[in-house]
């Protein structure tokens, strides 16, 4: 810098000073955004352009055929399974690890992420090993007369085991953030432990709650490599929306595939938004988090 | 009347956080529990207020046992250091919780249920905030709206965490004169826990002095003041310089160059001990003035109604000593002046380990130095 600047403060300005020269940040900034353009908005063009290839008409059509109808059936009873299921075990779990100190609790900490870290394929083979033709808990399950591999119960049976830690991971930083404190609180009052929780500790963590319902939600629907293994595509019974895109690809439908990728697009895209409304909504809870 | 009755506490890691403590808590009266930050103060209040299970003692609420009561059962006010006020409620329903929550039998109907709040709202002096959400309200009337709260379940008790902890100075001192004068109207039993001696002097009808899971001293303010019962409270109540000593037949020998005759001492050898002496109570002389001792004056500083004095005696150790302006005028003192000091009290703590009965008691002692 000039002596002339140093004699002159108010003429240095703050980003001048403490940032790179303008070529280094046009070619980042370049950088970024083609890296951003390619891979992200490239292929939302090319999944909508594709699926739209033939017109509205025939995109409307391909899913109105009855296999596509069943495979956006079973998503959405998938994810009607999975969602309430987690919602009941994620906060019983964030729950019992953010308020309490007991024996096991690390295990469950563990154990909750146990899913995020195994691949979504061997969570599969761990149903078809359990439940398949020489599974050890088959034999069990043969007086109940139930069929979990290659039907509709392993298939919700897997994707509630990948799904497992969405909402116990949202809300347990939360809660352990917020503290007891609120619940003391609420017991000095003299509030029962039901009313306490219905009416203080589910209140202050409702807005990750429903983050964590949103990811849980997105995932249940999009998931592929569990239930993949699991589910034996077999048309009309056993495929989800991303199976039933992988088999329409593989018999060259692509126009098909593409119409039913546009509805996973379409619903990343909704979670998007809806993210976007809850972060912006419950910035303070998020942050109050992320201490 | 409370009965606090041997409680101990130990938490995980073998911590011994409450010792042995026993206490009585008069109807009607505001006392404060005072300590430094791990005397267990707040710990007692929990145990008081039913958050915590000692694991020795008994808690008595007049006659009634409430040793094995719940937090709930126990109708107990409680305000938390940080208020823990409800954020998703406005400062109506907060209040109105206490009464909401009671099972349908004993719950007040709506209409009497909102006369009651209302009633608070006017009692805190805070009726203006009632639809406003905790996040936006300044500490001072979160306080308000804690105190509210708490106060809506009508207890008998109220407990109050460092009410004061988390406000700036001014509000401080405001908040604590308008708690005592509401505590004056309300006629309440009132606990509260302050690691700050002047909240606990100003505020309290009595002072509990903590110190490492016990209770060192629980008296008024005043006799705490005056007739401290350990070199703990003494030192913890304001400024003090402390000067190493040692005593032998009857006379107190500091490095400092300060010798004090105690007569009732005399018949012991040599004890080591501890001589404290207020800032206010060192008097300045002219050096090699009889019973003085001489110091160099390091720093002086101007403090409103009082000057400060950083003193260094010849042994290196340093004193405080405090002056009124009208005193400081008279002298005209200068940077690097050798003058001498002489204390108009002292206050003198044999070792612990010198046997209780050849003096009596392990109390200081008071040595007033006649004027030679």
């Amino acid at each position: 810098m000039s002596p002339r600047r140093a004699d002159l403060p108010f003429l240095s300005n703050r980003s001048e000073l403490l940032s790179e020269p303008l070529w280094v940040r046009l070619l980042l900034l370049t950088l970024a955004l083609t890296f951003l353009g390619g891979f992200l908005f490239l292929p939302l063009f090319v999944v909508f352009g594709e699926a739209l290839a033939q017109g509205f008409a025939f995109y409307f059509a391909t899913l109105r055929t009855p296999d596509a109808q069943s495979a956006i059936g079973l998503t959405l009873l998938v994810a009607l399974v999975a969602i309430p299921c987690n919602l009941l075990f994620g906060v019983s779990a964030a729950w019992a690890i953010a308020k309490f100190r007991f024996p096991g609790r690390a295990l469950l900490l563990t154990l909750i992420d146990l899913p995020f870290s195994v691949s979504p394929v061997v969570a599969g083979l761990i149903f078809i090993l359990m439940f398949g033709a020489q599974g050890w808990a088959t034999p069990l399950l043969r007086p109940f007369d139930v069929k979990i591999v290659f039907a509709v119960p392993g298939i919700i049976l897997a994707t509630l085991f990948v799904t497992f830690p969405f909402i116990a991971r949202e809300l347990i930083p939360l809660m352990e953030e917020q503290g007891v404190e609120d619940e003391e609180s609420a017991l000095m009052l003299g509030a029962s432990g039901w009313q306490t929780f219905w009416r203080v500790t589910l209140p202050n963590v409702r807005y990750g709650l429903m983050y964590g319902v949103l990811l849980c939600n997105a995932r249940a629907m999009g998931e592929f490599g569990a239930v993949s293994v699991i589910s034996g595509h077999i048309r009309g019974l056993t495929n989800t929306m991303p199976l039933h895109v992988e088999v329409l690809y593989n018999e060259y439908e692509f126009v098909a595939a593409f119409a039913v990728a546009s509805l996973l697009t379409i619903l990343a895209l909704v979670t998007l938004g809806v993210k976007n409304v809850l972060q912006w909504r419950y910035r303070d809870q998020l942050q109050a988090a992320e201490h | 009347m409370i009965d606090i009755h041997s409680i101990t506490k130990t938490f995980a890691g073998g911590i011994i956080v409450l010792n042995d403590v026993s206490l009585t808590i008069r109807s009607g009266e505001l006392l404060a529990l005072l300590g430094p930050s791990g005397s267990g103060k707040t710990t007692l209040l929990r145990i008081i207020a039913g958050l915590e299970k000692p694991d020795r003692g008994a808690i008595h609420f007049d006659a009634t046992d409430a040793t094995r009561l719940s937090a709930r059962e126990r109708q107990v006010g409680f305000v938390f250091q940080h208020y823990a006020l409800f954020r998703h409620m406005t400062v109506f329903e907060n209040i109105a919780f206490g009464l909401e929550a009671r099972p349908r039998a004993s719950r007040p109907d709506k209409g009497e249920i909102r006369r009651r709040v209302e009633q608070l709202l006017e009692l805190v002096q805070i009726g203006f905030l009632a639809d406003r959400y905790p996040s936006q309200l300044s500490g001072g009337q979160r306080q308000r709206v804690a105190l509210a709260r708490a106060l809506a379940i009508e207890p008998k008790l109220l407990l109050l965490d460092e009410p004061f902890g988390a406000l700036d100075a001014k509000v401080r001192r405001d908040l604590r004169r308008w708690l005592r004068h509401l505590h004056d109207t309300l006629g309440i039993t009132g606990v509260f826990v302050t690691h700050d001696q002047e909240e606990a002097m100003e505020v309290a009808d009595r002072v509990v002095v903590m110190n490492q899971g016990r209770i060192e001293q629980a008296d008024t303010p005043t006799r705490i003041y005056d007739h401290p019962a350990s070199a703990f409270v003494y030192q913890f109540l304001g400024n003090v310089n402390t000067l190493a000593c040692r005593v032998v037949h009857g006379v107190v020998e500091t490095e400092v160059g300060l010798t004090l005759p105690v007569a009732e001492y005399a018949t012991l050898p040599e004890v080591p001990g501890n001589l404290f002496i207020r800032p206010h109570d060192l008097e300045l002389t002219p050096v090699d003035h009889p019973g003085s001792f001489p110091v160099i004056l390091e720093h002086q500083a101007v403090l409103g109604a009082s000057v400060r004095l950083d003193l260094r005696a010849l042994s290196g150790q340093r004193l405080e000593a405090e002056l009124t302006r009208a005193r400081h005028n008279q002298l005209t003192l200068q940077r690097g002046d050798r003058i001498g000091v002489r204390p108009l009290r002292a206050q003198l703590y044999l070792a612990g380990d010198v046997p209780a009965a050849a003096f009596g008691n392990h109390q200081g002692r008071e040595i007033v130095p006649l004027d030679p």
